[in-house]
């Protein structure tokens, strides 16, 4: 939930640089070159990929790096709001993740914070739409700790009803935190606005429906259990202080008894949208905002849409770009535009996020945004600029590489979208390809009125812009 | 050179936590990474938003934006952005409330093409009207808007600064007040750039993967800025008489968020600053399940998302799971934070058979257990046992502060600040040292419960309710739905009524109009 959330709102963020294309790398800046010679590039991610999969599907990952007495454990589940198949239970995956800390036989959940307190670990975990991640980073030594109380829980987690029905208040505690945020508001009811069938239509926290009525899930929580918590949803990644041949001899020693499971969602395909939709907040004492977003494509290391999005959006909303330029610099309308496609598994929302210093000017800075989309679908973008924004995402990429916790939320990215790490390197590997006409090919594929759903935040009843 | 000036720092410092230190040259602090892939710059100036003059409160702060936003002699905020572009470099300013920090961070493979833009940023901004009204805009929308619709968390956190700190130079924003931001122009900012960031008041910072000459490059270069005119105002603030509220009451608010503190006297710069953190971790570590607040009020009650303690400012809590650098402070507090909690509205509507006709929501309750907690541990102390596992986490917990090179650099500027030399080292030796009765000794010193300011943002339906249930002490019985009331232990029950008739010290409650706020 957090991280989906968390690049939203970056990208709505008034005073804090857009970070938000910051994570995405490219490979060498070199200009278009389509008849070179074959030259394997090197990899985008600087460190060893050590895989080992077990017997029962369970997923092995290790990647050694130098933080001496540190290592970050996680355990990512194949399994978020996506999954939500079921009607009256939207927000449950990630409610889910919170009755996992409710304890076991072994380790209730006092024992369990006394291993933690003793690790002196960092831990906790995060849901979103296609993964649920549970991490801990603490001190290397006790790697076998970590791997124990992980698999006991994993494999042998018991709650009574009781604390389940406790945990709901949690939740609903979370979601009234999240709510006094209106770009919160704004997400939940573009999402709801933009899907029909797919269970993207509700965001990671659920329906707030769902989450008051959460106590009365328990047999529910069971068989989500029993459907998601198996080996083949699952894969264990430890970066930091570590060898892989000690990870792989853990892994097989707490997490080979793991039972293989056999359930697989039957989750409805979006669709095609056919018209514009829109969505508005009322309120006047709120910087105004324009959204616009787009169906966009499904993550793949094979296809270059994906990374052709990103260098446009990226290229697109710099802080160097004529249209920030125009709209923030020059004519100071807007405070703040940004935008990104989204890494999903399946279909899902490129969005872009303009704040507005007068209501008034809503439909002006629509049409504005509206206009450089579509000048892109015309016009190809210089040899120089798109090295320059391969560049840019190339090494704001490496520089998020500092320490265990990060490289392992990098890896983990990857390893929810396709099950396997190595779709890093092959997905950055296609940033090298794109050329000016893939830009144009998917600014008119995707930025299409047809696919696209409109929200706003503003003083009048509607947002006033079409 | 450098050496010699820190140790006298250093000695000067370790006689107490008084006021700013005088520095009178930029002191420099190198953390060297040959095998780093990039390089950090940290530039701490001893300013921050008490250094705001009277009327221009967001001074400093819009000062230092305007440095990052804008251009250079040589290059306007355009060129610069352009030629940066492909660099992804980044840099920011964060200004608190006695120092402002730049960081920078980029490539090694950039370090001769992006440190003359670094040069000019700093030494020769270009600060234009253009650059100014943008910021100042955006800037007025913040204090003026955006962080009453945005957390209400982070709102009660500044509302209970507005409140602890009243009248004194801490009491506003770092971004400032409506009025103090409305109020300010381009000629004062050039004023207060000259004025705050100068060559005596700065800190150099250096970290990853840098040539020796670039060090000596960069400290040659600052030493162009001028001596700094202003100093920050740190406070000295007094303990209220009793326990102050102050309501928020704002509209289409969906929870109650709480947040409560009084001042202390002790900081990093203090040996027994080691001992409050045993003692401030086991009573609510911030984001761990581990601490009692949490444990009594999310895990027993579910009651919001958690319940934390801290015994210094905490820099972004809904966002960082462990402590940030760069926020260093001489005034400091103790403090409560609780998570926004149900307001009796919701409740009614979500369980209309047995909390319909419920008056008050959860706040005075949790209140009420919070402060009950701390009490608890301020009359018994912790056990040996409790000492005991808590240290062991803290020491390993400790190392995960400081992971990056910047977040290492960060601390090293700080330990500078509270006249240490190397705190983040240091904290293990003396947390290695304490005993138990060290620990329960400065429990005993720092803490109390009859004392503090609580701050609560809550919707108005909420407002007038609360304010009766504190002003007069009322009891205020948790108010489960049958659901989570079914299966509650006896002993939680117990409590339960031990709390709600818990006697808070309150000798004022105020509410207070949201739109009066941050004026």
């Amino acid at each position: 939930m957090k991280h989906s959330l968390q690049r939203l709102l970056l990208a709505t963020c008034l005073l804090a640089p857009p970070l938000a294309q910051a994570q995405n790398p490219a490979g060498p800046s070199a200009p278009e070159a389509p008849a070179a010679r074959p030259v394997a590039p090197a990899p985008a991610f600087p460190y060893p990929i050590q895989q080992k999969q077990l017997a029962n599907g369970l997923n092995v990952v290790t990647v050694p790096f130098d933080s001496p007495g540190l290592a970050s454990f996680f355990l990512v589940v194949r399994a978020g709001s996506r999954d939500e198949v079921e009607p009256g239970h939207t927000g449950f995956a990630h409610f889910f993740e919170h009755v996992m800390f409710r304890g076991t036989d072994k380790y209730s959940k006092e024992k369990y914070n006394d291993v933690l307190k003793s690790i002196g670990a960092s831990a906790n975990a995060n849901t979103s739409l296609d993964r649920t991640v549970y991490h801990m980073t603490g001190n290397a030594t006790m790697l076998e700790k970590m791997f124990e109380v992980e698999a006991d829980r994993f494999q042998y987690l018991k709650y009574p009803e009781h604390e389940f029905k406790a945990e709901a208040g949690a939740v609903k505690g979370e979601y009234t935190k999240n709510s006094a945020s209106l770009y919160t508001q704004l997400n939940e009811k573009v999402a709801d606005a933009a899907f029909d069938k797919h269970t993207y239509e509700h965001t990671t926290m659920g329906f707030f429906k769902d989450v008051v009525d959460m106590p009365n899930q328990y047999q529910y929580s069971l068989t989500f259990f029993d459907r998601f918590y198996r080996p083949e949803y699952t894969t264990l990644l430890v970066v930091g202080d570590v060898k892989a041949e000690e990870v792989n001899k853990l892994a097989d020693k707490y997490f080979a008894s793991w039972k293989r499971g056999s359930y697989k969602p039957a989750i409805q395909p979006e669709p095609a949208q056919t018209a514009p939709r829109y969505v508005h907040i009322q309120n006047a004492n709120f910087p105004p905002m324009v959204s616009l977003s787009y169906k966009g494509p499904a993550f793949s290391d094979q296809s270059k849409d994906l990374p052709a999005l990103d260098v446009l959006t990226t290229m697109l909303f710099a802080e160097n770009s004529p249209l920030y330029q125009q709209l923030v610099v020059k004519e100071q309308k807007v405070r703040f535009v940004g935008g990104s496609p989204n890494m999903t598994r399946d279909p899902y929302l490129t969005s872009i996020r303009a704040s507005v210093v007068k209501a008034e000017d809503m439909p002006y800075v629509k049409e504005q945004i509206t206009k450089a989309l579509e000048d892109l679908k015309s016009k190809p973008i210089d040899a120089k600029r798109l090295a320059d924004t391969k560049s840019a995402l190339k090494y704001g990429f490496l520089m998020s590489l500092d320490a265990p916790d990060q490289i392992a939320n990098s890896l983990a990215e990857f390893i929810w979208l396709t099950g396997n790490p190595e779709s890093l390197n092959r997905y950055y590997a296609l940033y090298d390809q794109v050329t000016p006409a893939d830009i144009q090919a998917v600014a008119k594929k995707y930025f299409v009125p047809e696919g696209l759903t409109v929200g706003t935040i503003g003083p009048g009843a509607t947002g006033g812009v079409q | 050179m450098k050496h010699t000036f820190s140790r006298l720092l250093l000695a000067a410092a370790l006689f107490g936590p008084a006021g700013a230190h005088t520095a009178q040259a930029a002191e420099i602090v190198e953390l060297r990474q040959p095998n780093a892939a990039k390089v950090v710059v940290k530039l701490q100036f001893r300013n921050g938003s008490s250094a705001d003059p009277v009327g221009k409160e967001g001074l400093t702060f819009l000062t230092s934006q305007l440095v990052t936003e804008g251009g250079t002699k040589d290059m306007t905020s355009a060129q610069l952005k352009d030629f940066l572009y492909p660099m992804s470099t980044r840099y920011y300013a964060v200004t608190d409330k006695e120092v402002t920090t730049f960081t920078f961070e980029f490539h090694k493979d950039f370090i001769d093409k992006f440190y003359p833009v670094l040069r000019g940023l700093m030494l020769t901004p270009s600060f234009t009207q253009e650059d100014f009204d943008r910021l100042q805009s955006n800037l007025h929308n913040y204090v003026e808007q955006v962080i009453r619709a945005s957390s209400d968390e982070d709102y009660s956190k500044f509302a209970l600064e507005d409140q602890l700190f009243r009248g004194t130079r801490f009491q506003h924003m770092t971004r400032g007040t409506a009025a103090g931001v409305k109020n300010l122009t381009l000629a004062d900012v050039k004023k207060q750039y000259a004025a705050a960031f100068g060559q005596d008041n700065l800190t150099i910072g250096l970290a990853g993967n840098y040539p020796a000459s670039f060090a000596k490059q960069l400290e040659a270069d600052l030493k162009k800025l001028p001596k700094s005119s202003v100093k920050p105002a740190v406070p000295t603030v007094a303990m209220p008489k009793g326990i102050r509220v102050e309501i928020i009451s704002k509209p289409d608010a969906l929870g109650s968020a709480i947040y409560a503190g009084f001042p202390i006297q002790t900081t990093r710069a203090n040996d027994d600053f080691a001992a409050l953190m045993v003692a401030n971790s086991w009573l609510g570590e911030h984001r761990k399940s581990y601490g009692k607040l949490y444990d009594k009020i999310r895990t027993t009650r579910s009651m919001n998302y958690g319940d934390y303690s801290y015994v210094e400012w905490y820099e972004g809590g809904g966002q960082n799971m462990l402590p940030v650098p760069g926020v260093p402070r001489h005034a400091n507090y103790a403090s409560l934070w609780l998570r926004p909690v149900q307001i009796a509205e919701g409740l009614r509507k979500q369980y209309p058979a047995e909390l319909g006709d419920l008056k008050v929501g959860h706040a005075p309750f949790a209140l009420r257990l919070a402060v009950r907690e701390m009490d608890n541990v301020v009359k018994n102390g912790l056990s040996k046992d409790d000492f005991e596992l808590t240290r062991t986490f803290l020491r390993s917990y400790v190392k995960l502060y400081g992971t990056t090179p910047a977040k290492q650099l960060g601390f090293l500027l700080d330990s500078k600040f509270y006249g240490r030399k190397d705190w983040l080292k240091e904290v293990d030796g003396q947390l290695a040292k304490l005993t138990v009765d060290d620990v329960n000794r400065a429990i005993r010193k720092h803490w109390q419960v009859q004392n503090m300011f609580v701050t609560i943002v809550t919707d108005d339906s909420e407002a007038q309710p609360l304010a009766d249930v504190l002003k007069n002490n009322t009891p205020s019985p948790m108010s489960y739905a049958n659901v989570v009331k079914a299966g509650l232990p006896a002993d939680v029950v117990a409590e339960d009524k031990a709390v709600a008739d818990y006697k808070l010290n309150v000798t004022d409650v105020k509410i207070v109009d949201t739109k009066d706020t941050f004026k």
